[in-house]
């Protein structure tokens, strides 16, 4: 595996595909929580750690337990005849397994550092049902990554809905003293500001990066 | 304890018969899903290897790799009447993958689409069938060429780009022409011995 | 309440995209055209309406402390049956749709309504309720892409409606018309509310 490759990787999940711009993965969050720059550097924080792990996890459940390889668990274990083809209950296993890592991040951040727990603490439970979580875990599986890519892949797909997260608080900071038509306040507003920030990430689009 | 023990086990039980569910809607469906992935292949096939007969194209796989597939006349097996491969390469926004047929003697005789995710309005014109026309103008343009011009027009080739979606045009251009060269590899070049076996048959 | 107020809430007065702000990412993703925006609008709804039903049977016999999880397998049963059938049945909407078919199971129109409605309510109540909330949702969703589709592509439902002489605005199918069609719509029904309180 070259370099160049997890690079490319990243870069693109940054800003070629970024996933709240591009995919539209994690709106909710990227709507509710970037009212100030505080809170969005903390979710942008908690779903970078989170991503990354759920995406190491999820790459070896996919790999060993649900894919049809004789290195699956279940074929070492049982000795069926053909490998167990598994991969039907992806949805239900992902979900599961990111939904308890978050708890198990939550109580180990909470008895190694109350500190970080402080400023992460409360955004950690609002992570199961953000659908980039969940979303990274399957972009994997669809574009076949390898371990160490789809590493980089939930990384940098982390520093990419942060990036437009607190992008977006320091707009919406300043949008708090703009005089904006009562009807657009709020939740409009936010969506108008999304629109012509996705527009300046489609410049990003036009990279040819190999 | 005991109260971790009885919810643990309360989820258990929950996720297990959601997972027998499951696996009786799979015993289900996944024929179905998996006729349904031959069958695409099955189309794209038959359109790039219009003179083939549809029952009696072969895949020559070397390694459990599928490498390209034979076309023959009949279902005898006997007159080969051309190749197909599968030309991919990353465009604007997805990889383009397109089957691509050719002739005995290294000429485009059919091509389809099997998958691209591109930008809707621009990049989906390499799919694109123009009002009153049967097939898409731009995958027109490639039939009957052989390797030797097969080129973009912004590269100094006859292949006329999409407006506004140069960069689907030359991926896909570029990944027929790249599946070419290789299966020009593995015939070891279109030449003689292909076209005497027609002559024995 | 008359039972058919829960029917009518998901529309206009709770409607889960518009008024609620809840199912955003695929109300943006996949509303690019109407055949998707209907396609993934009847996947959530059958998703909802299962998981109401089945979470108001048991509402009763579920441990407080492991609700979520268990409604959110629950929901993910229904989410990998519909992904299967779709994948079985209709592979070029299944195509289409993409990672947003497993990703209902995140969509927190189907948990909220578990959480706020059917683990409180009646079978027939949730039903009426899963009922509404995702024809409600199926609304929003087709709304935004009417107006993509037809704007962005002069199409609707894939056939060509605006003459030739239409220039199709492109940005509206691209992400960031997404993003405007929505706000505009969440405005719109901010108007709307903000008149009738008025009057």
């Amino acid at each position: 595996m070259e370099l160049s490759e997890l690079f490319i990787i990243a870069l693109s999940a940054i800003f070629i595909n970024n996933f709240v711009l591009m995919q539209f993965l994690g709106i909710c969050p990227y709507i509710g929580v970037s009212k100030n720059m505080d809170s969005a550097l903390g979710m942008g924080m908690a779903v970078i750690f989170v991503m990354t792990m759920a995406s190491m996890v999820t790459w070896l459940i996919n790999a060993f337990l649900l894919q049809p390889t004789t290195s699956n668990i279940f074929y070492l274990i049982f000795s069926p005849q053909e490998p167990p083809d598994l991969t039907y209950l992806k949805t239900i296993a992902f979900i599961l397994v990111i939904a308890s890592l978050v708890q198990f991040v939550e109580i180990v951040v909470q008895k190694v550092s109350p500190a970080l727990y402080k400023s992460l603490g409360i955004y950690l439970p609002l992570i199961t049902t953000n659908c980039a979580i969940l979303g990274v875990a399957l972009l994997n599986l669809e574009k076949d990554f390898s371990f160490i890519e789809s590493i980089i892949h939930g990384i940098s797909a982390g520093i990419g809905f942060t990036l437009a997260l607190v992008l977006m608080a320091g707009i919406r900071e300043r949008l708090e003293l703009a005089p904006v038509p009562k009807p657009l306040k709020g939740i409009p507003i936010a969506f108008l500001m999304a629109g012509l920030m996705s527009i300046a990430f489609l410049g990003f689009s036009g990279l040819k990066l190999n | 304890m005991k109260e971790i023990l009885k919810l643990g086990g309360i989820l258990m039980l929950v996720t297990a018969i959601a997972g027998a569910a499951l696996s009786m809607v799979n015993v289900i469906t996944k024929p179905k899903i998996e006729e349904q992935k031959r069958l695409v292949t099955q189309r794209a096939l038959v359109a790039a290897l219009p003179t083939a007969d549809p029952d009696s194209i072969e895949a020559v796989t070397q390694n459990d790799q599928l490498e390209y597939y034979i076309g023959y006349a009949t279902a005898a097996k006997k007159k080969i009447v051309g190749y197909a491969f599968i030309a991919k390469k990353y465009g604007y926004s997805s990889e383009i993958e397109t089957m691509v047929g050719v002739d005995t003697t290294g000429k485009i005789i059919g091509l389809k689409v099997i998958d691209h995710k591109e930008t809707p309005g621009l990049g989906t014109k390499i799919e694109e069938i123009r009002y009153g026309e049967s097939s898409p103008y731009f995958q027109d343009q490639f039939i009957n060429r052989t390797i030797d011009n097969i080129a973009l027009d912004k590269d100094n080739g006859e292949i006329k780009s999409i407006t506004g979606a140069t960069v689907s045009s030359r991926a896909m251009t570029e990944s027929i022409v790249e599946g070419f060269k290789r299966l020009e590899q593995k015939l070891d070049g279109f030449k003689k011995p292909i076209t005497t076996q027609e002559q024995v048959n | 309440m008359p039972i058919s107020n829960e029917f009518f809430k998901g529309f206009y007065k709770e409607n889960p995209v518009f008024k609620l702000a809840l199912g955003l990412c695929p109300t943006l993703a996949v509303s690019n055209s109407l055949q998707n925006a209907v396609g993934m609008g009847a996947a959530a709804t059958f998703v909802l309406l299962c998981s109401n039903v089945i979470v108001s049977l048991i509402r009763k016999g579920v441990p407080k402390k492991i609700r979520i999880p268990i409604y959110i397998v629950i929901i993910a049963t229904f989410v990998t049956i519909v992904d299967l059938v779709m994948a079985g049945f209709a592979p070029d909407l299944h195509k289409s749709l993409g990672i947003f078919v497993p990703l209902i199971v995140v969509n927190c129109v189907i948990l909220g309504r578990a959480e706020a409605f059917a683990g409180k309510n009646s079978v027939a109540y949730s039903f009426i309720d899963g009922l509404g909330m995702g024809i409600g949702f199926t609304f929003a969703l087709s709304a935004v892409a009417v107006v993509r589709e037809l704007l962005g592509s002069g199409k609707l439902w894939g056939f060509p409606i605006m003459g030739s002489g239409f220039e199709p605005v492109l940005l509206l199918i691209l992400p960031p018309g997404a993003f405007l069609t929505l706000g505009l719509f969440v405005g719109l029904f901010n108007w709307l509310d903000n008149k009738r309180t008025t009057a």
